[in-house]
């Protein structure tokens, strides 16, 4: 039975599933107890079609995309989509069963209508701490994934209705905040419960039919105006490489290597070459770079395509098992979005190549993640973690933006007023940082200097950045942005660190300096306008040397 | 004209919107609020309020002498804003944080964008001066102020001869010694300088949201008092001499000096008007819960008034500015009259967000418009009449209205001209109940336990369908809609919001540590209320604390009822925060610990109001017309009522269209409406279940 919806009714269906999607991540906002979901909003919510396929999300990480194909993995490997009843909820934080990392809980229901499985929803959260050697399940140092934690492989946590105690118990046993993991897991339930509601409202207003078709007919609509997107772009194969520094264990550069190969309505991402898996966790599993290259294909090529499973068929990623792009059980992967901004920098590298006048040079490419953990005279420990943003690559017309979110990374800075209320730290610095965008036609966007003092009698640091050598890219002639750097700030005396630290002793008194990376320049610096000079003169984006 | 009977005292209140200026004129001894609308004068808006009342005066037979106080809502504020039209400033801050301003809380809206989105950076980075001093989170100072450079930095500033200043240093909130230090020395160098001071403007945590807030403070103080020194020459010429009161984004009102000191808290002054009519209308008709819908040329707000309030936010986004003040809690989207349609590169069938604006303006407007809009598919459906728009001021042309659509929609996604314009509207319907169902949602409230008050120019077209698509089943539409936002400025009351962070443990000793806050603010408050000459009898002060679980990183405001603060008190207020916290976020936790983040204070005044009267029927009689009009997905022949035709005790079934001057309400099938002893009419949908 085919019913062909009219484009009236297919705009209304989309709006429906949009909102329903929407209407489960208010739900786990207004829910969720952990800093990382409330305040840091790393968490997503989808509806799907019957067969799996995505049609519908909310979220605010590019890395959310992950999220889709995690339940085909499940579907096609593990759970069986005949074998979902009524009342089932299906989770798992496995990277080798299609989630990101282990603080990665998904969550997936599957939604019925007069006995026939129309849909399901969809949850993923970022939970403040799976276990394992480090606190937030962030252990630098881990040389297999069974030092990042719990994994859980994708099981049934409620069978018909009925919650599994004893699979929870054993979950919550394991993990350093039981109660706001089970306060989070929790409210992921309840948004797949509010999505489900969603579904049915949809299918009790418009009929089963309708809803079906229009499922359909919005996913071949996204996957013909992708296609129609990639047909507009000369046929063509393109190389690029870039590099993360190193692992932290090793001193040698860890390569990605692509061929893209452009050729009608279709694309080959081809990762073959890349550099094998390194026992640090840094390294990504075969979803991560599928879902970061569909990201950075759908920012590429425009904003009228469909964001849905549909978009990402013309679409073909190919790697080699156990390669850093495609690693392999037990590698490490904990800090997978290392990998991820790599990834980003080498497909929009190649892209650069068959669309010269859309492509801005490299961003960033670095999350900055670090942690100190601080101990008081009495005893007493915080933990502050936290995350930073550099400058964004030369767009071909305009100068990239200072110190701003981009590709990957999407965050919102945490005020320095609240930490200081919460942690023994005083901030010295949180200034852009000038000369560090890359030199061009136009210029790449400035990455910011933070320092901070530790108050507390002792504490201990770590950090995983990268870009400390190998800086952003720049395009068409302009220069790179400049490099990131890490000092210890000790009695007058200035140490630089490596990119990777762990486990590094601090005094009170001690300061801790990041610098971020500048975006990449575009297009020859001798064609810089001299009034674009001067301006950034002026304003202190460059110095007058 | 009509000459005046009654000697009541008049009260009046002047919208001045983007388009129109609106008057409302309400004649205490008796009587029905008299309306008046004349164009707006954006290069001045004091010229055309001058001429607004001289107008409204001639009308109605009144002398503007009689007038005791006039209440004034604006977009001054907010237009200056938007058209980033700001004089030269400069901000002080704490060395090492100068950037703080430009690099804000740094995370992206559009998630797969390939482009940065714009980010307004206020003040220039050469413009930003930081000065060697530290405050700590405790207000300990860490530094002392360093007063030779502070006093080189006022140097430089007047040097570059700005004309305001912001002034925001880290952890001011906790303790303001240096930032006044830093006020004195300023003054004392150019005392002509304005100045705009954190810890006066918004004393709460949270260093980008304060400065931003000041800073936009700062820009905006030159603007306003330009505004209301201009607007006192125009009323003296007027022989209006009443008191002038401006209406603030949090609902209250304040004196010119106050406005001129605090401009920021204007920023929302415009939509609060409509918000306000809301609640008064809720407070006439015995409806607590309602949700307000303005639908205009180029957007739709949404607001909501619960158990008799507006919702309030904390912080908001104007236009990329981020402000942190107490504002009435308005969700916008870009659907209204004008929004224009297309079909995407994907084959979609899109409505908005752009607009055609009011010139072109629709393609039924006949000034060249070529894009479909949502007014255009209402008249090729017959829902409202080419003769009557603006009061028949403005005859539309339905031939244009009708190739836009066959052409630009018709066409390429193969539909016949009525589905196309039907599907045009039924998508911005869609997307208008989205706005409305998430706005609730997020508060954990049901749309079918609230009433919509439709308003604006567009808003009696939809509402009814856009609540058949919520299963809402009342529909509420205003007297006098097109003038509804000064209608609602006349009821507006004396407020004023004050807050100071003082981050404490909620635990035993604590009510001893914020009672001296709270005393504080109730000082400031007094010292307000005195400038507004509102006698003690008459004050009515409002405390309430944000708190949370310690660790959390967003608050949950709890009013205390009163303005005391003892442990009783603190007591209850935890208690209730619990209370709260599990309401809106579905979860408690008695046994964690708790801390109090900020005090507020509402110091205000109930100002005596008029009671309301009833409304007297026009008594038109009823001249129904019929055309055909295209419902339901068929052309069927509709009665056409006017609005002044329906009487008391005959409610009209639909399908029906009930035109008046400057709006059209469309009933559909299954509804009934009925004109209430208020004036205002109800459309309600008896339940099909019994």
């Amino acid at each position: 039975m085919t019913v062909n919806p009219d484009p009236v009714q297919l705009e209304i269906l989309r709006n429906a599933f949009t909102a329903a999607a929407e209407e489960m991540s208010v739900a786990v906002r207004r829910t969720a107890r952990s800093t990382t979901v409330r305040e840091m909003l790393d968490y997503s919510t989808a509806i799907f079609h019957g067969d799996g396929r995505n049609i519908a999300q909310s979220a605010l990480s590019p890395m959310a995309l992950t999220l889709a194909p995690c339940l085909m993995e499940v579907l096609d490997h593990h759970l069986p989509a005949d074998d979902w009843r009524v009342g089932d909820v299906v989770i798992t934080n496995d990277p080798y069963c299609g989630s990101q990392h282990l603080p990665d809980i998904v969550t997936f229901r599957p939604v019925f209508v007069d006995g026939r499985r129309l849909g399901f929803t969809g949850t993923m959260a970022h939970h403040v701490d799976l276990g394992g050697g480090s606190p937030g399940s962030y252990d630098m140092t881990a040389k297999e994934i069974y030092a990042e934690g719990v994994r859980i492989p994708p099981l049934r946590l409620y069978r018909e209705g009925r919650l599994n105690e004893e699979v929870l118990a054993l979950l919550l046993q394991n993990v350093r905040q039981p109660a706001v993991l089970r306060g989070d897991l929790m409210s992921q339930i309840a948004a797949l419960d509010i999505g489900e509601r969603g579904l049915r409202r949809i299918a009790g207003k418009y009929g089963v039919p309708a809803l079906t078709a229009s499922a359909e007919r919005m996913l071949d609509q996204a996957e013909a105006a992708m296609r129609r997107a990639i047909e507009a772009l000369p046929d063509g194969v393109h190389e690029f490489s870039d590099c993360l520094d190193d692992d932290g264990v090793g001193d040698t550069p860890v390569h990605l290597r692509l061929t893209l190969t452009i050729a009608g309505d279709g694309m080959r991402f081809d990762f073959s070459n890349s550099d094998p898996q390194v026992p640090a966790p840094i390294n990504c599993t075969f979803n991560v770079l599928r879902s970061t290259i569909h990201y950075a294909v759908i920012a590429a090529l425009g904003r009228d395509i469909p964001v849905n499973s549909g978009c990402f068929q013309p679409i073909d990623v190919v790697a080699r098992p156990g390669t850093c792009v495609a690693a392999i059980a037990p590698a490490p992967v904990v800090n997978r979005i290392q990998m991820a901004h790599r990834i980003v920098n080498v497909v929009m590298g190649a892209l650069a190549k068959a669309l010269p006048d859309r492509i801005p040079a490299a961003y960033y490419g670095v999350s900055y993640v670090y942690m100190l953990e601080a101990v008081e005279g009495d005893g007493g420990r915080s933990i502050y973690f936290d995350s930073e943003v550099g400058g964004w690559g030369a767009e071909p017309a305009r100068d990239g933006a200072n110190a701003f979110s981009c590709g990957v990374h999407n965050i919102a800075a945490v005020p320095i007023e609240m930490l200081e209320s919460r942690h023994p730290i005083t901030f010295t610095t949180y200034a852009l940082r000038p000369n560090s965008g890359g030199a061009g036609r136009t210029r790449g966007g400035l990455g910011l200097v933070r320092e901070f003092m530790l108050d507390a009698p002792t504490g201990t640091f770590a950090a995983t950045f990268d870009r400390f050598r190998v800086p952003p890219y720049g395009l068409a002639g302009g220069q790179p942005g400049m490099t990131g750097s890490l000092t210890l700030l000790r009695q007058g005396d200035a140490r630089a660190l490596r990119s990777k630290v762990s486990g590094l002793r601090l005094q009170a008194g001690d300061r801790i300096r990041i610098e971020t990376a500048g975006g990449g320049g575009f297009g020859p610096p001798g064609e810089r306008p001299a009034q674009a000079r001067a301006a950034d003169i002026a304003a202190g984006y460059l110095s007058d040397d | 004209m009509a000459s005046r009977k009654s000697g009541g005292r008049l009260r009046m209140a002047i919208d001045v919107g983007g388009t129109f200026t609106d008057v409302q004129v309400l004649d205490e001894a008796g009587g029905d609020p008299w309306a008046f609308k004349t164009p707006t004068t954006p290069e001045d808006p004091a010229r055309g309020l001058a001429t607004a009342i001289a107008g409204a005066a001639r009308a109605f037979g009144f002398d503007p002498a009689d007038v005791y106080l006039l209440v004034h809502g604006t977009t001054i504020a907010t237009n200056a804003v938007l058209e980033r039209r700001f004089p030269k400033a400069a901000l002080v801050t704490t060395a090492g944080f100068e950037d703080v301003l430009e690099i804000g809380r740094h995370m992206r809206r559009d998630v797969y964008g390939l482009h940065a989105e714009t980010r307004h950076v206020l003040v220039p980075r050469p413009l930003r001066f930081g000065v060697p001093e530290r405050i700590g989170a405790d207000g300990g100072v860490r530094q002392p102020l360093d007063e030779a450079a502070a006093l080189g930095i006022v140097r430089r500033i007047v040097a570059e001869a700005v004309e305001t200043v912001a002034i925001c240093l880290l952890n001011s909130f906790a303790n303001p010694e240096h930032e006044r230090r830093l006020a004195q020395l300023l003054r004392a160098e150019a005392p002509g300088l304005d100045l705009s001071i954190s810890s006066e403007v918004s004393a709460e945590m949270r260093e980008f949201e304060r400065m931003s807030t000041t800073v936009l403070n700062a820009l905006l103080m030159p603007v306003v008092s330009g505004h209301i020194e201009r607007m006192a020459e125009r009323l003296t010429a007027t022989r209006l001499s009443a008191p002038v009161l401006f209406v603030q984004s949090n609902g209250g009102t304040c004196g010119p000096r106050q406005a001129a000191r605090q401009p920021a808290h204007l920023l929302l002054s415009g939509p609060c008007g409509g918000v306000l009519a809301v609640e008064q209308i809720g407070r006439r008709l015995g409806e607590a819960n309602l949700v307000g819908i303005d639908m205009g040329g180029t957007s739709f707000d949404v607001s909501v008034v619960r158990d008799g309030r507006m919702a309030m936010v904390t912080e908001a986004d104007v236009d990329g500015s981020v402000v942190r003040l107490p504002m009435v809690d308005i969700r916008t989207v870009g659907a209204g009259g004008g929004s224009i349609a297309w079909v995407d590169r994907a084959g979609r069938l899109r409505v908005g967000p752009e607009s055609a604006g009011a010139d072109p303006g629709p393609a039924c407007y006949g000034r060249g418009g070529r894009e479909p809009t949502v007014t255009d598919a209402n008249l090729v459906l017959g829902r409202i009449s080419p003769d009557r728009f603006v009061g028949g001021a403005m005859p539309l042309d339905p031939a244009p209205a009708r190739s836009a659509i066959e052409t630009r929609l018709g066409a390429p996604l193969g539909l016949g001209l009525e589905a196309a314009a039907d599907g045009l509207i039924r998508i911005a319907l869609a997307n208008m109940a989205r706005t409305i169902r998430l706005s609730l949602f997020e508060k954990g409230l049901d749309p079918r336990e609230f009433a919509l008050v439709a308003f604006g120019g567009a808003g009696g077209l939809h509402a009814a369908l856009m609540a058949d698509e919520l299963a809402m089943t009342r529909v509420i539409y205003p007297l006098n809609a097109a003038t509804l936002s000064a209608f609602g400025l006349l009821w507006a009351d004396i407020a004023h919001d004050l807050s100071r962070t003082r981050l404490t443990p909620a635990e035993t000793g604590a009510a001893a540590k914020l009672a001296p806050v709270l005393a504080a603010l109730m000082a400031e408050g007094d010292a307000l209320l005195d400038g507004d000459r509102v006698a003690p009898a008459e004050r009515r002060f409002e405390a309430a604390l944000d708190m949370r679980y310690r660790g959390q990183g967003y608050e949950v405001t709890v009013p205390l009822g009163r303005a005391a603060l003892d442990e009783g008190v603190l007591g209850g207020a935890i208690a209730d925060f619990h209370a709260r916290h599990r309401e809106r976020f579905s979860h408690a936790d008695p046994d964690a610990p708790v801390e109090v983040v900020t005090v507020r204070l509402r110091a205000g005044a109930h100002t005596t109001k008029p009671a309301a009267q009833p409304f007297t029927p026009a008594g038109v009689p009823a001249a129904v017309k019929r055309r055909p009009v295209y419902l339901d997905g068929r052309w069927q022949d509709l009665a056409i009522l006017d609005r002044a035709s329906i009487r008391p005790s005959e409610p009209v079934e639909g399908p029906a269209i009930v035109e008046e001057d400057y709006t059209t309400i469309l009933l559909p099938a299954g509804w009934r409406i009925a004109l209430l002893a208020s004036g205002n009419l109800l459309a309600e949908k008896p339940s099909l279940e019994c």
